[in-house]
């Protein structure tokens, strides 16, 4: 009745992805704030990464139809 | 009655079911934005509006049924007609309208399908309802979605304050503008086609278009200008209790509660197990409230919320039950199920005035409030 698999990858999909788009923005703006040369940079792409992760949520809601309209 | 009358009743209460839709579930993606300061209110539900109207323009999708396979519709089931659409909707707006105005998150889906059963119990019988789907499409993810967005919040939530210091958790409030975007842009792919799909259903079943032909092109743009224009005259009711009512939300909680909301709509949409929004949104809340080290979750509050999960359905469907009731009289019926919609429309609307509450009435924190840094002491 309840398809209890599909349940548990969406639940384990949710918090990893949910999981890494936070830990790299946190990251972002803990590495932002400091002194050091280096930090600046890694920062900027923990940011960049993170709005991959944003860019790859917006594929999934229009990708396919998008995809759809290119293909007629 | 004259079958155009009746279709055109059915659009114009489909069109104000979308736009309720709209405005209740604005609070799902921009109550934490607003409640951290990260987004003026009325800003907010201005990008809520625009990213619900291009989120439906960008769906195809369209509900093969309209009530989700709760009531076993077509050959061998019940014949759903305008009549019965008519009451389920009036069932389904009543009851958006009531949460509303007791500015409860509740589903408006669930609210359409239980306008619905209700309409449809009335028409055919309790044998129509397929109680399998009802447990394993409503009930059971109702427990699911909060609980599943809430171990996400909150394990979201622990991650950014263990990373992050105080001072610089008011750069979360940017992150919050994205994240509160994507709910927004899936939510208008996902519910605008809902009321695309009773309005063609209803086309359909009067024979105004072909059996098996999509929704056109104004049905598409009625249910998108509806949906958005809800969604930018507000719902500050409900866009309260999920930004203030649950918990204080700080900005790093707005944006790991935001992120799992996100996260656990697109996994739940693209992998096969639907989930409510409304239910993923408060799950996220109450999570990021346990989440962070001395914040506190009002559980009374987050018991009222439930308790509307739990009676959506039921509610709904005795006032859908009850226009069933009347529209199956006749003309007159019909007649008198729509002046019952409108009064109680107006009745609702009127009841609202004496406690108003807008964009004017949602405190926002001043930039940086929540990260002041202390002051140290100086040496002496």
């Amino acid at each position: 009745m309840i398809d209890w698999m599909a349940f548990l990858t969406v639940f384990v999909s949710a918090l990893v992805s949910a999981c890494i788009a936070v830990a790299l923005f946190s990251l972002g703006l803990r590495l932002g704030d400091g002194e050091a040369t280096w930090r600046r940079p890694v920062s900027v792409s923990m940011f960049v990464l993170c709005g991959a992760v944003v860019l790859f949520g917006i594929y999934l809601i229009v990708g396919d139809h998008l995809l759809t309209l290119f293909t007629r | 009655m004259d079958p155009l009358i009746l279709v055109a009743l059915v659009i114009a209460l489909a069109l104000f079911f979308d736009f309720t839709n709209g405005f209740h579930d604005t609070a799902n993606a921009m109550a934490t934005p607003i409640a951290t300061g990260a987004i003026k209110p009325k800003t907010a539900v201005a990008l809520a509006a625009v990213l619900n109207l291009v989120g439906a323009f960008l769906s195809t999708e369209v509900a093969k049924t309209i009530s989700g396979g709760l009531i076993r519709e077509g050959d061998g089931g019940v014949q759903i007609g305008p009549e019965l659409i008519l009451a389920g909707l009036i069932g389904a707006i009543v009851w958006n309208l009531v949460t509303w105005l007791l500015g409860l998150p509740s589903s408006s889906s669930h609210a359409l399908f239980g306008g619905l059963i209700g309409a449809a119990i009335v028409g055919a019988g309790f044998g129509v309802i397929d109680g399998g789907v009802l447990v394993s499409k409503i009930l059971i993810p109702a427990i699911l979605a909060p609980l599943t967005a809430g171990v996400v919040s909150y394990l979201a939530t622990k991650i950014a304050y263990a990373v992050t210091r105080k001072r610089e958790r008011d750069g979360f409030k940017k992150g919050q503008i994205f994240t509160a975007s994507l709910v927004s842009l899936a939510h208008g792919t996902n519910d605008a086609q809902k009321t695309m799909g009773v309005i063609t259903l209803a086309l359909i079943a009067a024979g105004f278009q072909g059996v098996g032909s999509g929704p056109e092109f104004w049905v598409i743009a009625a249910c998108a200008v509806a949906i958005a224009a809800g969604t930018y005259s507000g719902g500050w009711r409900i866009i309260r209790t999920m930004g203030r009512g649950i918990t204080e939300v700080e900005p790093a909680q707005g944006f790991a509660a935001e992120a799992a909301t996100t996260a656990t709509i697109l996994a739940s949409t693209h992998l096969g197990f639907a989930l409510s929004t409304t239910q993923v949104a408060s799950g996220s809340v109450i999570g990021t409230g346990i989440g962070r080290k001395g914040a506190s979750v009002r559980w009374r509050t987050a018991g009222r919320i439930a308790l509307g999960w739990l009676i959506t359905i039921p509610a709904a469907g005795l006032v859908g039950a009850a226009a069933a009731l009347l529209v199956s009289l006749g003309t007159g019926g019909i007649v008198g199920a729509v002046v019952f919609a409108v009064l109680a429309i107006t009745g609702i609307f009127l009841w609202s005035r004496r406690s108003h509450v807008d964009h004017r009435n949602l405190h926002q924190p001043e930039p940086g409030v929540f990260v002041r840094p202390k002051k140290r002491k100086a040496r002496r």
